[in-house]
């Protein structure tokens, strides 16, 4: 047997570590908890998306577990202004660059609290003017760096701490905002959704948005180990169950309109997405209440598979099931 | 050449000159001409520059935030609740070291709503780390703007100009606008020392922990104290190109000999120079405009107050409970100076409430009745609710509710 | 004040606006969070496991399906020098343990051992690992057929002067007898004359007891590895009763071999369950005799079976063509008598019965009162062979196969070793190739003094440690088959396949414990903890993991597709 406890001692890491194939926007040393999927989705975000980019980014767990100074993780340009105005700073670095004839791609970067609700006036403003800029949601459905707090993010009958699971109550009462739909009557030119379980789709669509001309919309499913209460070696699966439920719709949009869907090959149950996951917890109780949330869980999943029309009538290489699947030879990610 | 132009629109041709390459701003009383102005001049072509029409004051000084931190000279403007608004922002713009320049035409503020003139908006940012520089007439605005565009610069503050709304912005005056190569000359193209760049990315907006916070604040603070210098030497420079000055941090008029003096800020220090000027005043009185309230400019003060028995300090705000905050100030300037004036601190003109040159001399005379420290000198107290009439005509009142007989 | 008083270093002066420097976090050392690190380790794949030859499967999948065929070859003959014939006739127990059964189809082993050990010979190519150091010690070598010949070649691999010795002409051993519909007799001849011309002294035409004597080779050789095979036909009768013209199965193989050619029979019996049976009934039918009948008291291979029950020990595959060939088979029927008219058969009488175990010994039954009469003009008795124990009494001692230690020595021998059919458990030939390597390393320990210690094979990795999503259902590679009725003569049956569609199949692999390189966990890793090796030769695996960074979140071993990541606790 074969095993990597013994590297070789002569080994430069420095050197081994910038030579890698491909660009690190983020770097490691960061102080993000185990297993986190925002630090992962940046990581993807800013490989596809290259280096020359600035990035304005919200308040939140990113910002403050990247830049402790005077350490800062970043390797391109970044700014953190405030937790509501990453997409006015992006606006303003956007017509500056405009006005100097510069070139460089600005990408706005917000959790779902700086984006479905502090931030989303200026996000809002800053589609409607038409900039040129990717507004990245980093989407982990609670406020996580304040320690837990619902969001208009947070899905219906999630646990969190202002949203705790008592006698009387099942976890959040209401359902998660339906940004999709507010994004869709910008009529931008390209917005989608994205999961961490599935680094190729997510790549693809950071190119395709920094492709167009004009605004584009990115909400990425990203799990928080330690606020959804589940293991930090599960971060994809869990995002996986996400898609493969219907909970989160991935799709992209052109000018408002759903121009493609990842179909479902195999709905899963949403009972499967919960069990592993503190939050809803709850839910899995033997009572009448927690029965009730749960089939109202799995209607809100399936009343999406049929809104987006997710059910794959036949295998596909860009469905749940075949996207992402293994390319051996270290070639996978082109 | 001299135009008869009004405040606004000789702000906006001031600002045009220095050739900002964004403008973000959201409509406010009595904003909204300067705005107008520039977005004139940018749709007749004779200023190239992004304006940025946003959805709210919030977003107006964060897109000039990331334009200025993205290397663009940037303006904003805004009043009142605008102010309030950004407020958040602008403690930001400061605390990332963000040149930036934006005019405050002055307005109170809400509630009870008001549209018109006081100090209250830029009183409240007062602490939010910008420079803050009053003008006493429209040719001061338009000179202080350019100035404040080298002063941010170079100090890496960012300034706000007050202007007082309507009094001066809704005001036609005659303004001597200096010609392009004038401000060319005094104003070299703006070039930020932190540009977000891929060439040399930097991370901008960092978490401090307890271990270096103190001292981050400190070299903001410390800033304050260099931007003396540069306010003093930007009028003087600008001087050299124009001929006039703006007083640098504290102007100094009237009669020098007096032992009585009035300080104002703002255009209120031109009705007073006026009654002065028409002998209203009765009195030898010494005038004394204070310019610069941030960097507060204690020891100009010091010197300006030499040999006075009494200085009336003029508020055009009010912090609730406390009294008027310019006096507060400036009595802790003087404080533990020998022989220094009574101070005697008077508001007025809150909301919009004319200020008519005769109102001086019945402030000179109430010297004599050992005023209070401080006062609302024109408070009409026959406007007051009677608390007598308010018992016989049941007006609602909070507190506990009763519990039922 | 007394920020970093006792600090020997400077503390970093504040900037303004609190700006930082780009990629600085480097210097923050967060595997100090760390409670478990993740492991590359490579573990057994279940096919590896259950190969006989020990051939490490995943690895030469791997080579193939990266395009690179002679490395694929060169790794497979690394366990196993001759690929074109294990292809061909091993039963392939691989395919049975493959994970990828479970998940779709077991991948299509043995077509691509067939597909590299055919193309190396067509592109000539020879055997790597011949240019180490060279040994004085002389071994001997008895009997070479795949076990001798595997032994031979891995000993030569090893540096040692190896002397080849068989009772007959050609090298081979019973591969020989395996007919061309199988193996084609070229094929098996280029890959046994390419293991000899490794720097073997091969000496045909000598058998031990008649023209060597164990004592000569202990006298001669600094060890001996036997293979002898099972030459000598088990006995056969009926109640004693015997046909005058009595042909064992395995004879007639030998002469089908030698003059290429059989009697022909009206209709012939062919008594067993074994390789031998089948193959002699198929060839029958192709050299004329008009019906063959096979008779065996054990079950047809996937047949509804009790637990206990005997089943034809013949590849089940070769069953089922020889059922589509118009082989008659009688399984769960024994001869009860035979009718002899003159000393010649005219037929025999069948009875129903079965073959159990009790343990591990086979207990025949049969049932009074169910007899019928099958007429027939030959009964040919093909019930397995045994060791020749001439030359050998000494270490057999009235035992009917060679009693090896799983150190491959020879109860109570040191210096002889023995592998191959004439030991218990044998009966393919992958598996005597596998012992003739297990001989091998292990007649290199004793020569270099070590101790002798059989591997223990490590238990294969489970199906549940594999992270199936990242594949897809695919269908596996079916080899072409010449159709039943278009079978002619002795031309082989399946064909091998195309260099693409074997590299596609090879693709398949889940690659069981090995790295696949996928580049999972080096995309996964949100700390950036996994960097890529870049083919540096002085490192084992693609990817290294930087445990400065790594936190030990597990994520990575979690979606390791094919289980080589294991999280050990952090000591």
């Amino acid at each position: 047997m074969t095993s990597s406890d013994s590297p070789s001692p002569s080994l430069d890491w420095s050197t081994l570590r910038n030579s890698q194939p491909r660009f690190s926007g983020m770097e490691s040393g960061h102080g993000a908890c185990q297993g986190c999927g925002q630090a992962l989705a940046t990581r993807l975000v800013l490989e596809a998306a290259g280096p020359d980019v600035i990035v304005a980014n919200a308040t939140g767990c990113l910002e403050i577990f990247t830049t402790p100074w005077p350490q800062s993780a970043w390797t391109v340009p970044w700014i953190h202004s405030l937790f509501e105005n990453a997409a006015a700073v992006a606006a303003g670095i956007e017509v500056a660059l405009r006005a100097q004839g510069r070139t460089t791609k600005v990408l706005a970067f917000a959790g779902d609290g700086g984006t479905f609700d502090i931030g989303f006036q200026a996000l809002s403003g800053m589609l409607e003017r038409n900039h040129e800029v990717l507004f990245v949601c980093f989407d982990n459905e609670a406020y996580m760096n304040t320690g837990i707090q619902r969001s208009g993010s947070t899905p219906h009958g999630a646990w969190t701490n202002t949203s705790p699971a008592g006698k009387v109550r099942q976890g959040k009462r209401h359902f998660k905002k339906d940004l999709l739909a507010i994004i869709a009557a910008h009529g931008i030119p390209y917005a989608a959704t994205a999961s961490v379980a599935y680094p190729s789709d997510l790549r693809n669509k950071v190119r395709r948005a920094l492709d167009v001309s004009g605004p584009s919309f990115l909400l990425l499913h990203s799990p928080c180990p330690l606020g959804w209460g589940h293991d930090s070696a599960l971060t994809i699966s869990v995002d996986r169950l996400a898609v493969e439920t219907g909970l989160f719709p991935v799709l992209e949009m052109e000018r408002g309109h759903v121009v493609t869907t990842m179909k479902i090959r195999n709905p899963r149950p949403v009972r499967e997405y919960a069990e592993p996951q503190f939050r809803f917890r709850h839910l899995l109780q033997d009572t009448p209440e927690a029965r009730e949330e749960l089939e109202h869980l799995q209607a809100l999943a399936d009343a999406n598979i049929e809104r987006y029309g997710l059910l794959a009538t036949e295998p596909g290489p860009r469905d749940t099931e075949g996207a992402d699947t293994v390319r051996r030879g270290g070639s996978r990610w082109g | 050449m001299r135009e008869a132009l009004e405040g606004s629109q000789a702000i906006a041709r001031a600002v045009a000159l220095c050739r900002p390459q964004v403008v973000a701003a959201y409509p406010i009383t009595p904003q909204t001409h300067i705005v107008e102005g520039l977005a004139r001049l940018i749709a007749d072509g004779l200023l190239a520059a992004e304006l940025v029409s946003v959805e709210s004051e919030f977003s107006a000084a964060s897109v000039v935030l990331g334009a200025a931190a993205a290397g663009s000279r940037s303006y904003t403007a805004s009043a009142s609740q605008g102010i309030l608004l950004m407020s958040e922002v602008l403690y930001n713009i400061s605390g990332l070291r963000i040149p930036v320049v934006l005019t405050c035409a002055n307005r109170a503020v809400s509630s009870p709503v008001s549209i018109w003139n006081d100090h209250q908006d830029s009183m409240a940012v007062r602490d939010s780390g910008w420079i803050q520089l009053h003008c006493a007439d429209n040719q001061e605005a338009v000179d202080t703007t350019i100035q404040a565009f080298r002063i941010s610069e170079r100090t890496e503050l960012p300034v706000m100009v007050c202007v007082d709304g309507f009094t001066l912005t809704h005001t036609l005056e005659p303004i001597d606008l200096p010609d392009a190569a004038q401000v060319d000359a005094f104003l070299p193209p703006f070039r930020f020392s932190r540009t977000l760049s891929s060439s040399a990315p930097l991370s901008q907006g960092t978490l401090v922990s307890p271990e270096f916070f103190t001292e981050m604040r400190f070299l903001q603070h410390e800033a304050f104290a260099r931007a003396e210098k540069e306010i003093l030497s930007a009028d003087r420079d600008w001087a050299g190109f124009v001929g006039r000055d703006c007083g640098g941090l504290l102007r100094v008029e009237g009669d020098r000999e007096a032992s009585v003096a009035i300080l104002a800020m703002g255009s209120v220090y031109g009705t007073l120079k006026d009654a002065h000027r028409s002998g209203l005043l009765g009195r030898p009185v010494r005038l004394l405009s204070l310019r610069a309230f941030r960097p507060f400019p204690a020891g100009a003060i010091r010197e300006a107050t030499q040999g006075l028995s009494d200085l009336i300090v003029l508020d055009r705000s009010l912090s609730p409970g406390s009294g008027g905050i310019v006096a507060h100030e400036i009595r802790s300037a003087l404080y533990g100076m020998a022989k220094g004036p009574r101070v005697v601190n008077f508001a007025v003109g809150l909301g919009g409430r004319n200020v008519p040159g005769e109102i001086f001399r019945e402030m000179l005379e109430s010297l004599e009745k050992d005023p209070p420290s401080f006062s609302i000198f024109d408070l009409d107290p026959r406007k007051l609710p009677d608390p007598g009439l308010d018992a016989a005509t049941e007006m609602p009142s909070s507190g506990p509710v009763l519990s039922p007989r | 004040m007394g920020i970093e008083r006792n600090s020997p270093f400077s503390p970093p002066r504040v900037t303004p606006g609190g700006f930082a420097l780009p990629g600085t976090s480097r210097t923050n050392h967060t595997g100090s969070w760390r409670q478990e690190r993740p492991l590359y380790e490579t573990s057994p794949s279940p096919c590896h496991g259950a190969c006989p030859a020990h051939e490490e499967i995943p690895v030469y999948l791997d080579h193939l399906a990266m395009d690179r065929p002679r490395q694929a070859w060169e790794s497979l003959v690394a366990a196993n020098p001759l690929p074109a014939v294990t292809g061909r006739v091993c039963p392939h127990p691989c395919e049975s343990s493959c994970h990828r059964g479970s998940f779709d189809e077991a991948i299509s082993i043995h077509s691509v051992e067939r597909f590299l050990g055919d193309m190396a010979l067509r592109e000539g190519w020879s055997y790597p690992g011949f240019d180490g150091e060279q040994r004085e010690e002389a071994v001997a070598v008895v009997g070479a057929g795949p076990a001798g010949l595997s032994c031979a070649y891995h000993l030569r691999r090893f540096g040692y002067r190896v002397t080849l010795f068989d009772a007959l002409p050609e090298a081979g051993g019973t591969c020989r007898v395996i007919p061309d519909y199988r193996l084609p007799g070229e094929i098996l001849s280029r890959e046994v004359e390419r293991v000899l011309a490794v720097g073997i002294d091969f000496r045909p035409g000598m058998k031990l007891g008649r023209d060597l004597s164990l004592a000569e080779l202990e006298e001669g050789f600094k060890a001996v590895f036997l293979a002898p095979g099972r030459q000598k036909n088990r006995g056969y009768s009926v109640d004693h009763a015997l046909p005058g013209d009595l042909h064992h199965g395995l004879d007639l193989l030998w002469e089908l071999r030698n003059i290429g050619t059989l009697p022909r029979w009206e209709r012939a019996i062919v008594v067993g369950g074994g390789n031998t049976a089948i193959d002699l009934a198929r060839s029958l039918l192709r050299t004329g005799t008009r019906e063959v009948h096979v008779v065996t008291d054990e079950e047809l291979p996937g047949a509804p079976s009790q637990a206990g029950r005997g089943v034809m020990p013949a590849i089940s595959r070769e069953v089922g063509m020889a059922l589509e060939e118009g082989v008659r088979i009688h399984p769960g029927r024994r001869i009860g008598r035979l009718i002899l008219r003159d000393e010649r058969v005219v037929g025999v009488e069948l009875v129903h019965a079965l073959k159990e175990f009790e343990g591990q010994t086979p207990v025949h039954r049969a049932f009074v009162g169910t007899e019928t009469v099958l007429e027939a003009d030959a009964v040919i008795p093909a019930v397995g062979q045994e060791v020749d124990s001439a030359g050998i009494e000494r270490l057999l001692q009235n035992r009917t196969m060679l009693p090896v230690l799983p150190t491959g020595q020879v109860e109570g021998e040191s210096r002889i070793f023995a592998g191959g059919d004439a030991c218990p458990g044998g009966g393919i030939v992958s598996h005597a190739v596998g012992s003739g390597h297990h001989g091998a390393r292990m007649i290199d320990a004793l020569l270099r003094k070590k101790e002798l210690s059989p591997k223990t094979p490590p238990s294969p990795i489970p199906y549940s440690s594999l992270n199936r999503v990242y594949f897809e259902q695919r269908p596996a590679y079916v080899p072409l088959e010449v159709s039943p009725e278009a079978r002619d003569g002795f031309s082989e049956i399946e064909t091998t396949g195309s260099f693409a569609v074997l590299r596609q199949e090879a693709d398949r692999c889940f690659s069981c414990g090995h790295c696949l390189e996928c580049d999972n966990c080096w995309t996964l890793c949100p700390d950036g903890a996994v960097l890529k090796t870049g083919g540096r030769s002085d490192l084992p695996f693609p990817y290294i993991f930087d445990y400065d960074y790594c936190k030990g979140c597990g994520l990575c071993a979690q979606e390791c597709p094919s289980g080589h990541i294991r999280m050990v606790p952090e000591s």
